[in-house]
């Protein structure tokens, strides 16, 4: 009596764990009113790309000085955000935490959607974006650019992967257990699912490939940011001339990528009901990761600072002269502070890493994170070697244009659109790890 | 109004401060001309002199750089210089006043007109005036080059009308593409030769040959040719970027980089390929 008691119960939790969490996939009228609107914010950010493309790169504010602008900060930006994938999958996963299953998905769209942008976001920088191909066929193999590219396009492959293997079963389950849906998603379904019939040996295999991902992810991710840092690190310059800046680069990805993170984790909690499963021990949890990581990350900018200020070499002080009581220091200051050190101090306190304080703080963080990228990139270049002379007055500083905005707003709109698209095509939550967790845990 | 007043009280200030300080040069100094003809050798002469003594004050010529002295030392090629006779600019080189230096003691007569000579290559209307050598009659001076290679010297052997003669002034110089390499500068013995050394590690074209300018100087009469001798090490010429590293083109990438690079790239998409392989497969799978 007692057992198929308890197999009844077994039946409809996970029955209820099913539900809740296919719930979720549809198109609902907000849905629809959000990607109107993000369509819409598109539309016009498109424009100022249209314009760019015609008239080159002369409307942005960018010059011969500074030529690399918020573009770059906010691929290196974009970057940093999609190591989070990395972390919290790979890294905890496979140390045996079993508290990321539920928020691993989110941490892989956030990859994915990211990584792919971070690749658009060079072409905006490109004057001339027909000329792509050239760099595969004049590339230097010896120009960390080339690395670059090379190590973004394997980073967002894998990316897809990692996000899409542990998707198989529940794209089977929602074809199999969904009504009503569109013809196209049926379609869609089919071809994903790849004829998977949640058999034995089905599982095993796709169990063995995701464990090869996960282990591959951590070198590549960690060369994708290292690269990227070497694009700056590479060159003789005050500021970027940095042993060191490949895991301050890395470092501070991880602390942009917990904030998104624990944003989407809020949003999709609220929004999608999920109290039940993103619970406040994962926004704890996430927290202490977040302090963590930003612990790691000021023990770099500490040294990022102290070493080259302690030597006093000319140009150096001259570059860190400028963050610290020149033309870039409000902006320095409040990063530094008010984005990295006061967050992380308030975060130790248990009753911020509640949902609520912890994401406001998150979206600080993130904001913050952003800025700290155009920290790095921009005021190196206004403190050249060469000194700056016979050039039209507006080069010897850099403000961004309104073209250059919009098309910035139109990479984080690009992100948004396709995180809100695959969070409805597909459960946020992994249903059958989260059934098979749910199993485990009762025997 | 208030501009105005500005304007001509500056004036006559300024007025003021030339007339005190005019550098008057007596009149038959002033007259004085140069025996030296000034044609490009002699400007170039100039011009590198005027690069090791004067620039630091004088600036660079037709720029108006010069330091902020009071007096101003101005500008070679502007017309405070150009409208001095040259017997006038001669005498002030030579005397010096205030923050100018005395050079009477550093520069040799003909030193300080190839200098002139130098400023006036900036005044398109300047025509030299000729010197009247009077009853000074110029000697023919003839010269012969051969190269020592047991003692790395340059000699030249020189004959005034004919004749070996101790004492003339003998300077030997390496013609490169800027400019002009002295060798030195040097005096004929009794048999009348003068010996120049030359750096054996020099760099000469392929074959070791380079441009001597020798030049041969007595009282007003000077005699120079420019000949090719082979005196210098064959140099070879590598590029830069001849051969494998990270700064070559493309096609000379190191081949460690190369083999790291595309090991990684090979690897990495080899189990991307085959994890993708392996899940169109999954279907089969019982
Ligand atoms: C230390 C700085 C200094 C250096 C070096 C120097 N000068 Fe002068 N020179 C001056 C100053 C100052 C004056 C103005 C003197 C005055 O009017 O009392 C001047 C004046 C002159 C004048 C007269 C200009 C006039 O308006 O009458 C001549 C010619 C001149 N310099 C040539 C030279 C030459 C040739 C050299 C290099 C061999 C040289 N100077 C190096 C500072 C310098």
């Amino acid at each position: 009596m007692a057992g198929i008691h308890k197999s009844e119960v077994t039946i409809s939790q996970s029955g209820k764990m099913e539900h809740d969490l296919l719930r979720t996939v549809n198109w609902n009228g907000r849905f629809k009113l959000w990607m109107g609107f993000l369509s819409l914010l598109l539309l016009v950010c498109l424009y100022f790309y249209y314009l760019q493309l015609r008239d080159g790169l002369s409307v942005t504010g960018m010059h011969d000085i500074v030529s690399w602008g918020i573009y770059i900060s906010n691929f290196v930006f974009f970057i940093a955000v999609s190591l989070i994938g990395m972390l919290i999958s790979s890294v905890l996963g496979m140390i045996g935490y079993k508290w990321i299953k539920p928020i691993s998905r989110i941490a892989e769209i956030i990859a994915v959607a990211f990584a792919l942008v971070a690749g658009l976001v060079i072409i905006t920088d490109m004057g001339r974006p027909d000329r792509l191909q050239h760099l595969v066929m004049y590339g230097r193999i010896q120009s960390p650019i080339v690395w670059d590219i090379t190590i973004v396009i394997t980073y967002v492959v894998l990316s897809l992967l990692l996000l899409y293997l542990p998707l198989i079963p529940d794209i089977a389950l929602c074809n199999k257990k969904l009504t009503g849906l569109p013809a196209f998603q049926r379609r869609l379904y089919k071809i994903l699912s790849l004829g998977w019939a949640d058999k034995p040996g089905q599982f095993k295999v796709i169990k063995r490939y995701f464990r090869i991902l996960l282990i591959m992810i951590i070198p590549v991710a960690l060369a994708i940011h290292t690269v990227t840092s070497w694009l700056f690190a590479m060159t003789l310059r005050p500021g970027w001339d940095s042993p060191i800046f490949g895991p301050y680069f890395v470092s501070g990805a991880f602390v942009a990528g917990c904030a998104a993170v624990i944003i989407a984790m809020y949003f999709f909690q609220k929004n999608y009901k999920l109290q039940e499963y993103i619970t406040n021990r994962h926004f704890d949890l996430m927290g202490k990761l977040l302090v963590l990581v930003s612990l790691v990350y000021v023990y770099f900018n500490i040294n990022e600072i102290i070493v080259p200020a302690y030597k006093f070499k000319p140009f150096e002080v001259e570059h860190i002269g400028n963050l610290f009581y020149g033309h870039d220091s409000a902006l320095f200051w409040m990063v530094q502070t008010g984005g990295l050190i006061i967050p992380f101090l308030l975060l130790m306190i248990p009753k911020m890493r509640k949902p609520l304080p912890i994401t406001i703080i998150s979206v600080v963080i993130l904001v913050a994170a952003w800025f700290k990228r155009y920290l790095i990139v921009v005021p190196t270049q206004l403190t050249p070697y060469y000194p700056i002379q016979n050039v039209p007055e507006r080069y010897h500083s850099y403000t961004p244009t309104i073209a250059e905005i919009a098309i910035t707003v139109a990479s984080f709109v690009l992100v948004l659109m396709i995180i809100t698209i695959l969070s409805k095509l597909f459960p946020i939550i992994p249903v059958w790890e989260m059934k098979e967790e749910n199993e485990n845990q009762k025997q | 109004m208030k501009n105005y007043i500005l304007l001509i009280f500056f004036v006559l200030n300024f007025g003021f401060v030339v007339n005190a300080q005019e550098w008057t040069v007596p009149a038959e100094e002033a007259e004085k001309v140069s025996p030296y003809i000034f044609e490009d050798d002699f400007v170039t002469d100039g011009e590198i002199l005027y690069e090791n003594s004067c620039t630091s004050c004088h600036g660079t010529p037709t720029e108006n750089n010069f330091m902020p002295f009071s007096p101003p030392p101005g500008d070679p090629a502007s017309e405070q210089f150009q409208s001095q006779p040259d017997g006038a600019l001669f005498y002030k080189i030579q005397k010096g006043r205030g923050i100018m230096p005395v050079f009477e003691n550093i520069l040799a007569e003909e030193e300080i007109w190839s200098l002139i000579a130098y400023f006036r290559s900036f005044n398109k209307e300047y025509v030299q005036p000729e010197f009247d050598y009077g009853d000074e009659v110029l000697s023919e001076l003839k010269f012969d080059l051969d190269f020592d290679e047991n003692i790395d010297k340059l000699v030249v052997k020189v004959f005034s009308d004919g004749e070996v003669e101790e004492g003339i002034d003998v300077s030997a110089f390496v013609v490169g593409m800027f400019g002009k390499f002295p060798l030195g500068k040097t005096k004929t013995n009794e048999l009348g030769l003068a010996y120049l050394d030359v750096d054996p590690s020099l760099p000469g074209d392929k074959q070791g040959n380079l441009d001597i300018l020798v030049r041969v100087r007595k009282g007003y009469a000077i005699e120079k040719a420019t000949t090719s001798m082979k005196i210098a090490e064959p140099a070879q010429q590598t590029s830069l970027i001849e051969g494998r590293h990270l700064w070559s083109t493309g096609d000379k990438a190191p081949v460690w980089l190369l083999v790291t690079f595309l090991l990684i790239v090979v690897g990495i998409w080899g189990v991307i390929l085959y994890i993708i392989f392996g899940l169109f497969r999954l279907k089969k799978i019982g």
